[in-house]
């Protein structure tokens, strides 16, 4: 392989990564935008998005095998069922908390991340489970440069869910009232928006985001684990970061920066692979000691 | 009504507490169990408990140990250094008198000094790293053989499907990482190239830029030194990329899993095992046992753990005593135990006497023995 052949399948590598990052990060970025709280049980959900899928693939593919089709559709319910556990895990653990100090949901959120950790450790008795997809190698190859289809339709299918939601924030009613929401509780309050329902809106959106990437991982990866959330949750966090906590572009932008930092970080002349995260998390610390917003977020205003 | 259930699970934990730590009482005497039972490793965690129940109740069947009946207690490492201290000090202040499994060599490591200063012997069945040799305070009797053994073994494989050069990837912890540099120091010693040594983070699931830096440098052979969960993602990436050369895996990764997880990609990937049940011609009874009683087949380290615990009865029985020192005077004193995973003596340091090594491969989704 030439120099140009690695470069281009490391690019390649770090987009399919990214995207990944990126679809987890989105949620930790708009609950973080709504209500200023990092919400770190979000990997967790990313995991139990996962099983959800696995479990709903298994009851489907009888009916419609385990191709494509079966895939898209389980992974439709799942998001549903998956967003619908983030609006319930809301409603029992944040909305008692909003009022309290920022740090006390914080812990929460811990908590919350604690319990879904090992609920589905316990359920799972720690086990990997097997996917039972196997959507084979076929794929374009250009020279030395080999993508398989599988890849592109991952990338592709996180590239339409984005859009998405960017036409369901910047068009419809309801994602003008969460962009408003995320400006000013009170006064959205005080115009008749119903902050709460927006707000359930929001975790239900971010969740589902979350678990579509969770089914998303064990289709490609073809395995899923309890503790494969933590990993994720930690680095689509960083990612919201890079990219300025709060912007939605930005997550999405930070996403791909750090799947791409990692995919070339393996390839570090001299010190070699193990020495990737330490670059990509560097490089996180240099780009916060300049701009502290990230790299779309805004200087935020502290109204007293 | 509450209050009263309250009093009555009070005074129950309470009565649980006061009779554990006397290990003797009502003719029983109670051994240890260290295993994972959760994490990425419980299969195989609890496949070795099993074993070891099955041996145990064999043993109670014959009459017991020195007249007394023999009851386990099992302390979860979880594959992980931290847990496994707690699980060792869980097992010591339940007062056993010996304790048999340790599965991951990173787990067990720190347990040895804590089992040292209690004084209680432990039969590792599994665990095989060349670290635990040096840390061993005289009370760990390893009857796996050790890195050292499986590296000779893929030297010798890598040597005869005329492999030249070769990657090696591990994961960072204890059992993997020496397995790697064993496995690198002798490669090298014969001759050959290691055209690349990496190493990946537990629980990372996108190994796809590894695989591209691996197919850059061209290797002949990639040899994964750590467990099947990692393993099988990398297997079935690297084919993914494109990868056409020999894959080989050490027996942290020689579990059905593997090959459920990497399906087509498992295919021809080599793997180097400790003996297991289905090469055994002296385990059969066992493994028609141990199928009547669990209804599935005993897995990878069930024989050794099976022999581990006989073994330590074996030593009781000719110490005579339940005594520490006793056992742990008999247990070095073993002279080919006939084993059903082989004979067990041991050399100096405490370890296996013979290399146990076998070479497996994947043939139409099993593993099958290697010629």
């Amino acid at each position: 392989m030439s120099t140009l052949d690695i470069f281009l399948q490391q690019l390649a590598n770090g987009l399919i990564l990214g995207s990944f990052y990126s679809m987890v990060a989105l949620g930790y970025t708009m609950v973080y935008g709504i209500i200023k709280l990092l919400n770190f049980a979000h990997g967790d959900i990313y995991m139990v998005g996962g099983f959800v899928g696995l479990i709903t693939l298994s009851l489907l593919s009888p009916f419609l095998g385990a191709g494509w089709a079966g895939i898209l559709v389980a992974m439709i319910i799942s998001m549903i069922l998956v967003g619908l556990l983030g609006v319930l895990i809301q409603r029992i653990a944040y909305v008692p908390m909003l009022s309290a100090p920022r740090l006390s949901i914080l812990i929460t959120a811990l908590a919350v991340s604690m319990v879904l950790y090992n609920f589905v450790m316990s359920m799972t008795s720690g086990e990997y489970k097997a996917f039972p997809v196997d959507l084979g190698y076929d794929g374009l190859e250009f020279g030395n440069v080999f993508i398989t289809y599988t890849q592109i339709i991952l990338v592709s299918s996180t590239a339409t869910l984005m859009l998405i939601l960017h036409f369901f924030i910047s068009k419809t009613m309801y994602g003008k009232a969460m962009r408003a929401i995320a400006i000013d509780q009170d006064a959205c309050r005080l115009m008749g928006i119903n902050v709460k329902t927006i707000i359930a809106m929001t975790f239900f959106v971010g969740s589902a985001l979350a678990c579509a990437a969770g089914v998303m991982a064990g289709v490609y990866y073809g395995s899923i684990h309890f503790f494969m959330g933590f990993l994720i949750g930690l680095k689509a966090f960083t990612a919201a970061v890079i990219g300025g906590i709060g912007s939605i572009p930005g997550a999405v932008l930070g996403g791909l920066i750090l799947g791409l930092l990692e995919s070339f970080g393996t390839q570090l002349p001299f010190i070699g692979s193990e020495w990737k995260d330490v670059f990509a998390f560097g490089i996180l610390i240099i780009l916060l000691l300049f701009k502290p917003t990230g790299l779309l977020g805004k200087t935020e205003i502290e109204r007293m | 009504m509450l209050r009263k259930c309250f009093l009555i699970m009070v005074s129950l934990a309470l009565a649980c507490v006061l009779t554990a730590g006397s290990s003797f009482a009502a003719g029983k005497v109670k051994v240890g169990i260290m295993i994972p039972t959760t994490g990425g490793t419980a299969t195989d965690g609890k496949d070795m408990e099993s074993a070891i129940k099955l041996a145990v109740d064999e043993i109670n069947a014959a009459g017991g140990l020195l007249g007394k009946k023999i009851v386990t207690t099992t302390g979860d490492d979880a594959c992980d250094p931290q847990q496994a201290v707690a699980a060792a000090s869980k097992l010591i202040s339940e007062g056993v008198v010996a304790v048999v499994g340790g599965y991951c060599s990173g787990a067990t490591l720190p347990t040895l000094k804590l089992y040292g200063e209690a004084n209680v012997p432990i039969v590792i069945a599994a665990s095989n790293s060349t670290a635990l040799v040096g840390a061993n305070p005289g009370i760990g009797f390893m009857i796996n053989s050790t890195g050292d053994a499986q590296a000779d073994t893929a030297v010798t494989l890598f040597k005869s499907v005329g492999v030249k050069s070769i990657a090696i990837v591990h994961m960072g912890e204890a059992y993997s990482e020496d397995l790697a540099s064993i496995a690198k120091q002798k490669w090298e010693a014969a001759g050959n190239k290691v055209v690349a040594y990496e190493v990946v983070n537990k629980g990372e699931q996108d190994f796809s830029s590894l695989v591209t830096t691996i197919k850059s440098k061209k290797p002949d052979a990639v040899f994964w030194t750590a467990y099947y969960a990692e393993g099988a993602l990398l297997i079935k990436q690297l084919r993914q990329g494109g990868y056409r050369g020999t894959i080989a895996v050490g027996d942290g990764s020689n579990s059905p899993k593997l090959i459920e997880i990497a399906g087509k990609a498992a295919e021809g990937v080599y793997c180097f095992s400790n003996p297991i049940v289905d090469y055994l011609p002296a385990a059969k009874t066992f493994a028609a046992d141990f199928k009547a009683k669990y209804k599935v087949a005993p897995g990878p380290y069930s024989t050794l753990s099976y022999d581990g615990m006989k073994l330590l009865a074996d030593a009781v029985k000719r110490a005579g005593s339940f005594d520490a020192d006793a056992i742990k005077k008999a247990l070095k004193a073993t002279d080919n135990y006939e084993g059903i995973a082989g004979p067990i003596s041991f050399t100096d340091k405490l370890t296996l006497a013979r290399s146990n090594f076998v070479t497996l491969q994947v043939k139409d989704q099993k593993w099958k023995l290697h010629q």
